[in-house]
């Protein structure tokens, strides 16, 4: 792969365009999967309606990262799998540009339209609240943000090369997602889950940016125990390493797709 | 860019097997064995044919050469190069067209997905717009490019298929059954198409079940038979090794084993092949011609008012069908 550094950022771009298209052509599924992330954001908000506004930004937070990891995870495999009923795995094997790259574009894609999500929980809550929310480093808040999106396409990339490995991959879908909600303290303050769950949530990229983003956000938060620089560490440096994974992986999973000539299976 | 050597495609031993699972619970693994110690050389600027019945490995071949699967054992170079371990450098320098209705994204027009595998092949950005509009043009899909693939019939699918095949200017090509699904003129389009990638030097390797395809076409035409290569030759040369260019059809109600071993000791008769024609027997020479001698034919049968003779060249299809039938009595 390193020997052709011309395919990477080319691949991105024409699978980020043709999940661009293919939306377009048919965006109507985007309503039914903002519904979930709107659901929890009410929930929440009502649980934490009275502990005022920080509160209710932990909220949002929470719900909008549970939008974007949704969208991200459903969307990959469903494309990945699309991929296997359309037929156009091969055609896209055969081509020069590594496989990984067209799906890091899906994944790209798909935190991009998770956005749309977040946003609509924002609205919800902010009508609900009658007032803005107080966000004390706006450009800070933002650049987490970005950050917190790179790091659900990471370890959506690698997710993402299980339905690549296999059309049985639906299971994987659900224990993902679920699990996700929970470990990543998108749903839950991560100290409220057992001891034993901490690794697990730990090794979760977003884990730590959603944790940045809540002490950017929220004046006086505890967090994990090792602060805002902590937090940055811990979001780049497991992002990296799923990246660095995911690459192995894909390389690994496109030679067993040759070996077992499974890549017409669907 | 081209290897030194001369051949695009040298083949030895190459075998492949897939393991696939029968029946529910508890499962019994199979082994298919779909190619079975094929060689195959194929030269640069040469058209190839590959022939051969349902399952005979053609796609199994087609696949392999173009780095879509390992093979079991033995060894492929394409262009000089391994496809078990150098298929990321085979990619670039290879079309590949395995057709059908499927391998399109249906959503979004037949530029789009022009446009999307131009990207994937690294066309340089400037061309992609030009490079687009001449291969849907030599394919005669210029009107329909703005349409959703959706909306495609099975033969635009099929050009839009090698439109993609053809836009990075691949110096070898595979085609696995090209022609199929097309309309007799699109059909004969796409065969002159063929032919004049052909005359412009791209090595092609195509397969294909219609054998005037073949003939009309290709220069050289190998038959595959349950994974085997049975004969690979020139049209010509296939008809001479099932023994002359010439065929004589002897039909009536019946012949007896006596006439038919009178029939085989004739010179200038290299084979005789019998089937049943409804209530009739058909009985089929194969004769050299000038070699042969209608009235000792004649002269080696009993009398049978029914008798009908006719004389004909040897087809392309009576070499293959000999040729395959030989393999399933093997
Ligand atoms: N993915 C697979 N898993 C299991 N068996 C396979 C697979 N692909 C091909 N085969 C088997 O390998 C054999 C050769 O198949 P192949 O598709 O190469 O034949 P073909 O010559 O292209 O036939 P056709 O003329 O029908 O296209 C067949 O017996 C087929 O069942
Ligand atoms: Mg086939």
């Amino acid at each position: 792969m390193s020997k052709r550094p011309g395919y990477g950022l080319r691949g991105i771009e024409a699978s980020l365009r043709l999940s661009l298209l293919s939306f377009v052509a048919d965006p109507q599924w985007l309503i039914p999967s903002s519904i979930a992330p709107v659901i929890f954001a009410l929930a929440s908000f009502e649980m934490f309606r009275g502990s005022g506004p920080t509160l209710v930004l932990y909220a949002v937070l929470g719900a909008s990262t549970m939008s974007m990891w949704g969208q991200t995870l459903y969307g990959s495999g469903w494309a990945t799998g699309q991929d296997r009923f359309l037929g156009t795995l091969e055609p896209t094997l055969v081509a020069p540009t590594p496989y990984i790259y067209v799906v890091a574009g899906r994944v790209i894609w798909n935190v991009l339209t998770g956005l749309v999500g977040g946003v609509l929980v924002l609205g919800v809550v902010l009508w609900a609240y009658g007032q803005p929310l107080p966000l004390s480093n706006g450009l800070l808040f933002l650049g987490l943000f970005v950050a917190l999106m790179g790091s659900l396409a990471a370890v959506g990339l690698l997710f993402t090369a299980l339905f690549v490995y296999t059309r049985f991959s639906g299971f994987i879908q659900n224990v993902g997602e679920f699990s996700f909600y929970i470990i990543s303290g998108a749903m839950f303050p991560v100290i409220l889950l057992p001891f034993w769950v901490s690794p697990f949530s730990l090794a979760f990229p977003a884990t730590w940016a959603v944790d940045a983003l809540r002490y950017v956000g929220i004046p006086g938060y505890q967090g994990l125990s090792w602060g805002l620089t902590g937090d940055l560490l811990g979001t780049l440096g497991t992002s990296l390493a799923y990246l660095a994974l995911a690459l192995g992986v894909f390389r690994w999973v496109e030679h067993h797709l040759l070996e077992a000539g499974t890549a017409s299976d669907y | 860019m081209l290897p030194s050597s001369s051949d695009v495609i040298e083949v030895t031993k190459l075998t492949r097997s897939f393991s696939s699972r029968k029946g529910f619970l508890f499962q019994e693994k199979v082994a298919t064995d779909a190619l079975r110690g094929v060689d195959l050389t194929v030269h640069s600027g040469e058209l190839f044919g590959l022939l051969g019945p349902n399952g005979a490995g053609k796609t199994t071949l087609t696949k392999i050469l173009s780095t879509l699967l390992l093979p079991t054992s033995g060894t492929a170079r394409v262009l000089g190069r391994d496809v078990s371990r150098e298929g990321a450098a085979i990619r670039p320098l290879i079309g590949l067209v395995l057709g059908g209705e499927r391998g399109l994204y249906n959503r979004v027009s037949g530029r789009e997905n022009l446009r999307y595998f131009a990207d994937l092949y690294g066309l340089p950005s400037g061309s992609v717009t030009s490079r687009i509009r001449e291969v849907l043009d030599l394919v005669g899909l210029t009107e329909a490019a703005d349409r959703r693939v959706e909306e495609y019939s099975r033969g635009m699918k099929q050009k839009l298929h090698l439109a993609r095949g053809l836009l990075h200017r691949p110096p070898l090509l595979f085609l696995d059954e090209p022609t199929i699904g097309l309309d007799p003129r699109s059909a004969r389009e796409l065969r002159k198409l063929v032919r004049t990638l052909s005359s412009e030097g791209v090595s092609i390797f195509l397969t294909t079940h219609y054998m005037f395809e073949a003939e009309e076409l290709c220069h050289r035409i190998g038959i595959l038979a349950h994974g085997q290569m049975v004969a690979c030759d020139t049209p010509s040369g296939l008809q001479r090794l099932v023994g002359g260019e010439g065929t004589v059809e002897l039909e009536s109600r019946e012949f007896d084993d006596v006439e038919l071993s009178r029939l085989r000791s004739l010179p200038g008769v290299s084979r005789v092949l019998q089937e049943p024609l409804g209530t009739h027997l058909r009985v089929t020479l194969r004769v050299r011609p000038g070699q042969w001698d209608p009235d000792a034919l004649r002269g080696a049968l009993d009398p049978h008012p029914d008798l009908f003779v006719r004389e004909r060249r040897t087809t392309l299809e009576d070499a293959y069908l000999d040729l395959v039938e030989q393999e399933v009595a093997a």
